[in-house]
């Protein structure tokens, strides 16, 4: 992170992607936003299948105004819409989440999951070709024999870069509910996935079968009452993971205690404060994402109104809490019945671990400084579209007299939500996800 | 008595919403019927403690009000069609004022030795255990007719209440909850066509309704 005056970053806004017109296609709703290992690349899935992944310019040493900017690199159809004739279910494209396999070899490789198959793509950069043969001509056709009268050599020239995105690898049939998550082991060998019941393990080069590692489906279904809601690998212990649940609840396994880890080897829970009980308790208590931070050491879960972040050493309450929209609590009934009561924000780490972000609505994202406390509410808009344009600090006015330049709570549009967010893993850049737009911020550079 | 009604239409919003998840595409999502079933209990919890609260004060007086079957589905269809309609709309805050001219006529057509009295305090007590029955069963009713009911269908069995331990923990087996408490409305309106017609005729708005929540259990009952 770059030190300026103070800790206080201000951010700026770099660049917007996507159409510009309000009538939004369903097929291009961003589903999932996540930059790669090294922050050069940036994939963004939709709800048309389609993977549409940025590549970051190499920055210009001589005028260091900003960053890179981050252009398509390639774009791909990645899921496609499929029938289960024996359920008579349709299995939508949409393109749930994307996670990125470190880099390699030249290529990269990535794996994005729909709602029951997931797959491994290569995206590799073609940028030479070679000319020169001798039995071939330029454009492929076979030279008559006879005409060939010398011999040459094949050289490699030059070509427009040309980046390709295949599939390697098809994992299907492996779950019967939908999957919410997939996370790559640290071992960059395995990697899980899960769905409402189930947890299966696979490794990247088989795909005929997996191992399943987590099942709660009671014996009879009339007895569920919990679902798995996310799950992530440790990133640096290959054999632990943790997965959240409906009720508020994140367990961590160790693999090595059993085959199958359906008994926890850590349990993470807070106790309900009676005083917030209400109708909706337990609905709004389900957490939506789980995300370990970068030493391992913590991890952040969201649920409907706060972040929360856990110390692996401490079960029994989270170290710190963040109330993202508190003032929505009393509009809980209104959001049951507009549904979004039932909106899944994720929740990102920024490089060290210092600074956390969600989304919220009214296309307004939060972030909140864990050292000095301080939590700013910023919006994702048009508006402010001049590139280098610092973002004005937004405030909800919860009830009583609203300030100027406050947005009371009635007033936010709850159309406009922000689900999706990721931060590069070393620089001061994030990806905040609108419906069908991708805002890309960056901090202010001297 | 509002409460009640938030309860009330709260549950009518989430079998809507189970029903309209059924047609998403994707399919049926587990975790989100899983919350409005929780959303559903919650509501029926609410309700039933609204109404015990309410009905306390009637405790005392006299439990002798033999049960008519045929008594019920007229009250259940009237209290349904007050509170339980699909857009939702408020019921009139004192459903015994509403009911009081049609019921005064439907007694004679049922059970003629009733004491004014008892049928109005069965009336107010019956509309809510009768708008209950349909959707959740009832305790009071229990106690009183207990002997009557034994006797009574196994819909109308299937209504009382599970033991609350069973209730608890339970994600109940959709189409089984709902045909649990929507059962009776089923068959108190077009399945008892014999008993129901007086009051119906006084009431002719309750047809709709009750073809609504037809349409509604047998998509419910299908998944």
């Amino acid at each position: 992170m770059r030190a300026g005056g103070g800790n206080d970053i201000q951010w700026c806004f770099s660049q917007v992607k996507g159409a510009v017109d309000d009538d939004v296609a369903e097929a291009d709703i961003i589903s999932t936003v996540e930059f790669n290992h090294s922050g050069e690349l940036l994939a963004t899935g939709d709800k048309g299948g389609r993977v549409v992944i940025f590549q970051q310019e190499q920055e210009n040493k001589i005028q260091s105004h900003s960053r890179g900017e981050y252009n398509v690199y390639s774009t791909f159809q990645s899921h496609e819409p499929e029938f289960d004739y024996l359920k008579s279910l349709e299995i939508e494209e949409k393109i749930n989440k994307i996670r990125w396999l470190p880099q390699k070899n030249a290529a990269q490789f990535l794996l994005s999951t729909n709602d029951k198959t997931i797959k491994l793509w290569k995206i590799s950069e073609r940028d030479k070709r070679p000319e020169g043969y001798n039995l071939k001509e330029e454009d492929g056709r076979y030279r008559d024999p006879t005409t060939v009268t010398t011999l040459r050599v094949p050289v490699f020239r030059p070509m427009d870069l040309m980046v390709e995105a295949s599939p390697r690898r098809i994992f299907a049939n492996a779950h019967t509910y939908h999957i919410n998550s997939i996370s790559i082991n640290s071992d960059y060998e395995t990697y899980l996935s899960a769905d409402d019941l189930r947890i299966n393990l696979w490794h990247l080069e088989i795909t005929d079968r997996s191992f399943n590692i987590v099942d709660i489906k009671p014996a009879n279904m009339e007895e569920l009452t919990e679902v798995i809601t996310a799950a992530e690998f440790h990133p640096n212990s290959c054999n632990t993971f943790v997965y959240s649940s409906s009720k508020g609840t994140i367990r961590l396994c160790d693999m090595r205690a059993s085959a199958l880890c359906d008994r926890h080897s850590k349990l993470f829970e807070e106790p309900e404060d009676p005083s917030n009980r209400s109708f909706f308790s337990e609905i709004i208590s389900s957490i939506s994402d789980v995300k370990f931070s970068h030493s391992g050491r913590y991890m952040m879960t969201r649920d409907y109104l706060s972040v929360k972040i856990w110390d692996l050493n401490m079960e029994n309450r989270p170290v710190e809490t963040y109330q993202v929209h508190e003032y929505l609590r009393s509009k809980l009934c209104s959001l049951y019945e507009n549904d979004c009561i039932f909106d899944k924000f994720e929740c990102c780490w920024n490089g060290s671990d210092s600074v956390v972000m969600t989304g919220s609505y009214n296309n307004f994202f939060r972030m909140f400084d864990r050292n000095t406390k301080r939590d700013i509410t910023l919006e994702a808009s048009r508006e402010n579209n001049k590139p280098r344009t610092v973002l004005k600090p937004r405030k909800v006015c919860a009830s009583g007299k609203r300030k100027k330049d406050e947005i009371s709570v009635d007033s936010l549009d709850f159309n406009k939500k922000i689900l999706h967010t990721a931060w590069h893993p070393k620089e001061n850049i994030i990806a905040v996800a609108t419906t069908n737009n991708l805002y890309i911020f960056q901090d202010k550079v001297n | 008595m509002e409460v009640q009604k938030e309860a009330q239409r709260i549950m009518t919003l989430s079998v809507w919403k189970m029903y309209h998840s059924r047609m998403q595409r994707g399919g049926l999502r587990l975790h989100r019927s899983l919350q409005l079933s929780l959303v559903m209990r919650s509501a029926r919890e609410l309700y039933l403690s609204a109404k015990v609260e309410a009905l306390e004060p009637e405790v005392s007086l006299p439990p002798a009000c033999p049960s008519d079957p045929r008594l019920h589905p007229p009250r259940e269809v009237e209290s349904t069609v007050e509170t339980a309609t699909a857009d939702g709309e408020q019921p009139s805050p004192e459903p015994m004022d509403t009911q009081e001219a049609p019921t005064a006529e439907e007694i004679p057509a049922y059970s003629a030795p009733r004491p004014a009295k008892v049928s109005r305090k069965r009336r107010s007590s019956s509309l809510r255990d009768g708008g209950d029955a349909g959707l959740v069963p009832s305790k009071k009713a229990r106690l009183e007719e207990k002997e009557e009911e034994e006797g009574l269908s196994s819909e109308v069995a299937d209504r009382l209440q599970p033991p609350p331990a069973q209730a608890e923990g339970a994600f109940p087996n959709l189409a089984r909850v709902l045909q649990r408490r929507f059962s009776g409305l089923l068959n108190c309106s077009p399945a008892a066509p014999p008993t129901a017609p007086p009051a119906c005729e006084a009431k002719p708005a309750c047809r709709p309704a009750d073809s609504m929540l037809n349409v509604l259990v047998r998509t419910v009952v299908a998944f």
